[in-house]
């Protein structure tokens, strides 16, 4: 089963924004649920990867 | 009496859960590749929390916690990692298990011999491979310490606590293999999740009214503690993203994670595991507020004192009881994954240099020499315990930059044309050698990038220049093991 397009692009982007975008949000405000934003930001993408990923796993399966 | 009760309740669910795990092997006979691999026909569901169980250790319990508290901000790329590790993991862990089930691999070193054709390189990857998991059973162990010592409120002597502890993992890990670890991992999962919840909700509310409540006070007495520093500081922001790349790639090449992938039933099992696992690392951000808690209620503790945290504060505030409740999920997270871990140890040596070389010659001997290299290792975790003070996360850093050394050679092993053995080899050796002189010096960072990608980069460099030299790329249908 080859990895499709759509799967690369859903893996791309959790794994950057988690990676390489963590400096430009790297903020104490706006605060979000009391957190820092870098820490909101980081944990929203953390629960946003399996809906990525889901995206992907769809359309490996076809 | 406070701390009959507290460590009562650990002995009461260290027994219980080794009986799970007994319970749940009671029928099936231990050949290796039942010892190691679980037979190969480990379902979605037990192979998540085998996966999960193996990820979710003392480290998550304390070493989190110790870093939100003793760090700050530089702990989130604890949180980072993970979804990465599983994001990689979806395209490479299905064909690594592929080639796995084809070629009948039972080690990580398995990969390396056979896509390599060197049963050499496998003997390498085998020893790296062991005396990585040194430290993250020294981990463990550590963790195992100041639980115990915690919870017998200072009464009892440490390392007589580890010695029993460990000896308890050893035999348990003996008798029952990686179905064995895989049920106790049923009872640790249930129990950190209680023991987290309580940690990251329950004691912030307590002391601060909400957790948002805990971060604001942090942030009274350090304006910075919650934010990262800048790209040259120690800990940086150069720092946590060097460090997340690294670890991430590096997730998946410890033996015992490797060991998880051929476990599976299925490719299909492997991908929706991957797709969800990072719903459990939320747990991490709970840790966090454990830590940024005890900082404000228990300020003062230094170095690896951190780890400490908020253990301390549920000993200070809470009844032995719940100590002792708090205190059992915490030593299970150090007891199961180390027995996975050596077993993990002990199954890569007994197969990628016993066997392979034809020390042992028969299954019985090979499980036979497992079980014993099960206890060298826990021995040797012990004595690095013993030697080596260092924090928990200190420790684990240790391992992943030694372990994510074979990355390259997963990656490119799975492809149609592969490099020689000597390149991959030798980038290994290479890192290796820069690890080695970086650690000499005491380095662990370099201008803010962790000195383990620095080393990851020599590797793939001489992996690249020594497989151009030699220009003989391995084709698919080579010999294997020899």
């Amino acid at each position: 089963m080859r990895p499709t397009s759509t799967a690369i692009v859903c893996a791309v982007i959790p794994a950057l924004a988690l990676t390489l975008a963590v400096p430009l949000v790297n903020r104490l405000e706006p605060r979000v649920l009391g957190m820092p934003f870098v820490l909101a930001w980081i944990v929203a993408w953390v629960l946003l990867t399996p809906a990525f990923m889901w995206v992907a796993y769809r359309s490996v399966r076809g | 009496m406070n701390a009959a009760i507290a460590l009562g309740i650990v002995a009461l669910v260290v027994v219980a859960t080794i009986a799970l795990g007994l319970f749940g092997v009671r029928k099936v006979a231990m050949d290796p590749q039942e010892f190691i691999v679980g037979g190969r026909r480990i379902g979605a569901l037990l192979l998540w929390l085998l996966l999960a169980g193996e990820i979710y250790t003392t480290f998550t319990f304390l070493g989190a916690a110790g870093w939100a508290y003793g760090k700050g901000a530089p702990a989130y790329y604890i949180l980072c990692y993970g979804a990465c590790a599983y994001i990689l993991s979806f395209f490479v862990a299905p064909v690594v298990h592929r080639l796995a089930r084809e070629r009948g691999y039972l080690t990580g070193p398995d990969f390396f011999a056979d896509r390599y054709g060197s049963r050499a390189l496998g003997a390498l990857v085998a020893l790296l491979g062991f005396l990585m998991l040194v430290p993250y059973v020294t981990l463990q162990l550590t963790g195992l310490q100041i639980l115990l010592h915690i919870a017998g409120y200072s009464v009892i002597d440490p390392v007589v606590a580890v010695a029993i502890g460990f000896f308890l993992v050893a035999l348990f890990t003996f008798a029952a293999g990686l179905r064995g670890a895989a049920w106790a991992s049923v009872a640790k999962d249930g129990l950190v999740l209680l023991g987290v919840l309580f940690a990251g909700l329950v004691l912030p509310t307590h002391f601060f009214g909400s957790p948002a409540g805990a971060l604001d006070a942090v942030l009274r007495d350090h304006p910075n503690w919650l934010t990262i520093a800048g790209p040259g500081a120690p800990n940086g922001i150069t720092w946590v993203v060097t460090t997340t790349i690294l670890t991430g790639c590096g997730f998946y090449m410890w033996p015992q994670s490797m060991a998880a992938v051929y476990s599976a039933r299925d490719e299909d099992t492997l991908r929706r595991n991957a797709v969800f696992l990072p719903l459990y690392q939320v747990m991490l951000l709970l840790v966090f507020f454990a830590g940024f808690t005890a900082l404000e209620v228990m300020p003062g503790l230094q170095g690896s004192a951190a780890d400490q945290s908020f253990m301390l504060v549920v000993q200070k505030y809470y009844s032995p009881s719940v100590l002792g409740f708090v205190a059992s999920a915490g030593t299970l997270a150090a007891l199961v994954p180390a027995a996975a871990q050596l077993l993990a140890a002990a199954s890569i040596v007994g197969k990628n240099v016993f066997a392979d070389y034809g020390i042992t010659r028969s299954a019985a001997a090979q499980t036979r020499t497992t079980r014993i290299l099960v206890l060298v290792v826990a021995l040797l975790a012990f004595a690095f315990w013993a030697l080596a003070k260092t924090t928990l996360v200190g420790l684990l850093l240790i391992g992943y930059n030694g372990i994510t050394q074979l990355f390259p050679g997963v990656i490119l092993g799975l492809a149609a044309r592969r490099p020689p053995a000597l390149a991959v080899g030798a980038g290994i050796i290479a890192g290796l050698v820069t690890l080695t002189a970086f650690a000499a010096r005491g380095v662990s960072q370099l201008a803010g990038v962790n000195t383990g990608l620095v080393a990851l980069a020599i590797n793939a460099a001489v992996l690249g220049i020594a497989s151009a030299l030699a220009r003989t790329p391995v084709r698919e249908g080579a010999p294997a093991g020899s």
